[in-house]
């Protein structure tokens, strides 16, 4: 079978190759002959045996430590929506009722995404790169459940043009994609995106939703506490964007990021100590009830761990240097819980934070390279004194 | 004495090391020299085919500086000069013929000696890594005594016998003769003795290097004790080189040898051997079949390609062999990894890599496309130097002299980076990379 695969693979080549019938597709077969099989080049010099990690096996780890929040997402979507109904309800009619909600979202999203993405590989006649694997999932994941599809499919275009192969593709690009794309969408259509009609999905196939907040939403209506408990929050069975809410499942997900080392435990713990920080600051301010919220509330509503998790550590927005990343994940916590507590447009900071600073990493990697250097430099002119 | 242990680092668990006795091959008939071992060396062939040679006799000599001269390291006949493009040399293969008689350098000027018998050619200079200029004064001297390499030859076997270890003493001593600056010099167990035997010797510096590779690595230790800054230069020297320096300086013969290991996870025999440096690489592979192996003369990480009809590499002391890796694998990029090695803890050999490091199977596939620099954080992980290598390498890339020159281009050669382009999931030739951007400065800058 794998024989007659690679046979065929073989056979197709000269086609594909230049001067074939068929070169002008030659980055599409590329993409699929390599997903197939491991290419079969060799080292020339330097270096002549190589680590066997490579960028499709670190972008599929990521899509792996995404599965256990977006299985409990599948799952969430369906308990909310039961919830508000009334319905009766299983384990597996609640799964069902969220993969239906689900996978046509994810589907419109790798669809749009990889046809711009082979359709600029194949134009500038490079390989298609994987880096949209991990991407296509997260934004079906960061966003309502009732977004309608076509908004998906608009969103991932334009994130996936504007913010990355504008700026030459994955590696180049100094914002997130797939933030960028839930920015499009919030800007957007911001009617779709916040207040209380979006969460809870209405029915099977349509856009219509059920009333249902989320603590976030609760926190800026201007309660003391959400009414979901910590434990609920903990687990996740609140409302919220698909894939967001529980911390368990983010929590195993951060677990094969971390032992894969795909994912900078830096950047991460960054985060997570500056929301609390900033958290701590407010409880000691203590202006109004959302200051007096003790602090550890943040990390449990809504994307701030999802967004510490996955979103900040995209290694090609973040910071690169060391130094840089605690920096970094520090003013991504700290200012998602500013942003959080104080301005009144919006009830998630996470995704703005992270956005603010994904223009500011470079600016601190400067300044920690600024340092190596100048230290450099002084060493240089001790000695010739 | 200062023990620094290098924690930033990566020994990559490899099977096929040599070991037991040395096999004496210093009797092998055939032998090669090549400038291309030397980095920007340009050479005048002074010699022509079928024409006699003799130990120490010049084969080559620098266009630039004609006392730098590559030569013959046994008696006999020149068999054939290889040419290649635009009719550069690449070889000149001699056919040993032993003529008896020895001939003798003299001790006192030290420099004179180590240009006339070629020895001059085993000094590098950084930054750069070329053969240095021999009116030049260096900042300081440094060698690295052990090499902490994959499957490198380990230090008790160079120092097995006493001739060797006073020769090395005498070598480490002359070297203070070429430097108003210090011989610093990096040691390890094996030869802790080195410093026991010359302790209070002034303008010696020891530091003991404790560790991951590339703790032997001399751009480590140099960035560790002394670091080069703009302007400055320093030598090194190779240790089995040294203990030939040492036998010109005390004995003022000129006799070029070394041990030698066959090695690789592709070696069915791999074994120690002394040699003559040129040798042919036939006379130490004989034992091996080569179908789909590669030959590397050097180690894994940097050193070089050869045909099995080529010859060991100047300053190698190692060939590793390998399988080639021209196989499409199915599905790799998902398949458990239990016999893969890698840095990252995506593979399960990489999780647990106790439980499999004995299994774990090398060849040369690059395994995986060529991207851009996406992942971060790694590099640093395995070079022990205070410098931002990912920095470095994209500085490299763009040939920006003076970002470079900011960043420390002359603190590193090539091999100091290799294990960032082992472990580089973007597999860009950083190696290359680097040489190239050194040659850059080396022609533009300074």
């Amino acid at each position: 079978m794998i024989k007659k695969l690679r046979q065929l693979a073989d056979r197709m080549k000269p086609t594909f190759s230049e001067g074939g019938k068929l070169w002008w597709l030659h980055s599409t077969f590329d993409a699929f002959e390599t997903f197939a099989f491991v290419p079969n080049t060799v080292t020339r010099q330097g270096s002549h045996i190589r680590d066997a990690v490579d960028m499709k096996r670190c972008m599929i780890t990521v899509v792996i430590a995404l599965m256990p929040a977006l299985l409990f997402g599948m799952w969430n979507i369906g308990y909310q929506h039961y919830s508000a109904t009334g319905e009766a309800m299983t384990l597996w009619s609640c799964f069902l009722f969220g993969a239906v909600r689900m996978l046509p979202m994810i589907v419109v999203s790798y669809l749009v995404g990889l046809t711009i993405e082979f359709a600029f590989a194949q134009i500038r006649h490079h390989e298609v790169n994987e880096g949209f694997l991990a991407t296509g999932l997260l934004i079906p994941m960061i966003v309502p459940v009732t977004t309608p599809l076509w908004q998906v499919a608009l969103a991932v275009a334009f994130a996936v043009i504007i913010a990355k192969e504008a700026f030459g593709g994955t590696g180049m690009n100094f914002l997130n994609p797939a933030l960028v794309a839930r920015a499009f969408l919030f800007f957007a259509y911001p009617t779709r995106m916040s207040g209380d009609k979006v969460w809870t999905a209405g029915d099977w196939w349509g856009t219509d939703a059920i009333a249902g907040a989320t603590p976030l939403g609760e926190m800026m209506g201007g309660s003391a506490r959400p009414t979901a408990s910590l434990a609920d929050m903990i687990i996740g069975t609140v409302g919220g964007s698909t894939c967001e809410t529980s911390l368990i499942a983010i929590a195993i997900g951060a677990v094969i990021l971390l032992v894969s080392g795909i994912a900078s435990w830096r950047i991460m713990t960054g985060v997570i100590v500056g929301g609390g920080l900033m958290g701590i600051v407010f409880n000691l301010i203590g202006a109004n009830e959302y200051m007096q919220l003790p602090f550890y509330y943040h990390y449990v509503m809504g994307g701030f761990m999802f967004g510490a998790v996955f979103m900040a550590t995209d290694p090609v927005t973040a910071a690169q240097t060391n130094i840089g990343k605690w920096i970094y994940g520090l003013l991504i916590g700290l200012f998602a819980v500013l942003l959080r507590v104080v301005n009144p447009a919006y009830p998630e900071g996470m995704m703005l934070s992270i956005l603010l600073m994904n223009c500011f990493a470079p600016l601190i990697d400067h300044c920690v390279v600024a340092v190596n250097i100048s230290r450099r430099r002084r060493r240089g002119k001790e000695v010739r004194r | 004495m200062l023990i620094i242990t290098i924690h930033k680092g990566l020994d990559i668990p490899m099977a096929g090391a040599a070991g037991g006795t040395i096999t004496d091959r210093r009797d092998a008939k055939r032998y090669g020299v090549s400038p291309k071992d030397y980095v920007g060396l340009k050479v005048r062939v002074v010699v022509e085919e079928g024409q006699p040679v003799r130990k120490g006799d010049a084969l080559m000599v620098d266009k630039d500086d004609e006392r730098i001269r590559l030569t013959s390291p046994v008696d006999g006949k020149i068999t054939k000069i290889a040419r290649g493009e635009r009719r550069q040399v690449e070889m000149i293969e001699i056919e040993r013929c032993d003529s008896g008689e020895e001939r003798t350098y003299d001790t006192q000027d030290l420099k004179a000696s180590m240009l006339q018998s070629g020895l001059w050619a085993a000094l590098k200079q950084r930054p750069f890594g070329i053969i240095p200029d021999p009116d030049d004064h260096p900042r300081d001297i440094f060698v690295s005594t052990f090499d902490s390499a994959p499957l490198a030859v380990d230090g008790d076997t160079i120092f097995k016998e006493e001739r060797h270890r006073e020769a090395t003493l005498h070598g480490l001593v002359a070297l203070t003769g070429l430097t108003d600056g210090k011989v610093y010099v990096g040691i390890d167990d094996a030869s802790e003795w080195i410093e026991a035997a010359l302790r209070g010797k002034r303008r010696f510096v020891f530091t003991k290097f404790e560790g991951k590779h590339p703790a032997g690595n001399v751009g480590v230790q140099i960035s560790k004790t002394r670091p080069i800054n703009k302007g400055e230069r320093v030598w090194t020297m190779g240790i089995q080189d040294v203990i030939t320096l040492g036998i010109l300086a005390h004995e003022g013969k000129y006799e070029p040898e070394r041990v030698v290991a066959i090695c690789g996870p592709a070696a069915s025999h791999p074994a120690y051997y002394r040699v003559i440096p040129g040798v042919a690489l036939e006379t130490l592979l004989h034992d091996e079949s080569l179908d789909g192996k590669r030959i590397v003369s050097g180690n894994v990480l940097s050193g070089t390609r050869r045909a099995c009809d080529s010859y060991l590499g100047a300053g190698d002391s190692q060939v590793t062999l390998l399988e080639e890796g021209d196989r499409h694998e199915f599905m790799g990029w998902i398949a458990p990894g239990l016999k893969k090695h890698s840095f990252s803890g995506t593979f399960l050999s990489g999780i647990l890599p106790r439980l499999f490091r004995s299994s774990m199977r090398y060849n040369t596939g690059v395994h995986g496309g060529v991207r851009p620099l996406v992942m971060t954080g790694n590099f640093e992980r395995v070079v022990p130097m205070d410098i931002y290598p990912l920095q470095l390498i994209k500085a490299a890339v763009i040939g920006d002299i003076e970002l470079m020159e900011a960043l420390g281009i002359y603190e590193v050669e090539p091999e100091d980076l290799a294990l960032c382009e082992y472990i580089d999931p973007s597999k860009t030739e950083i190696q290359s990379i680097i040489r190239q951007a050194l040659e850059l400065c080396r022609k533009e800058g300074v």
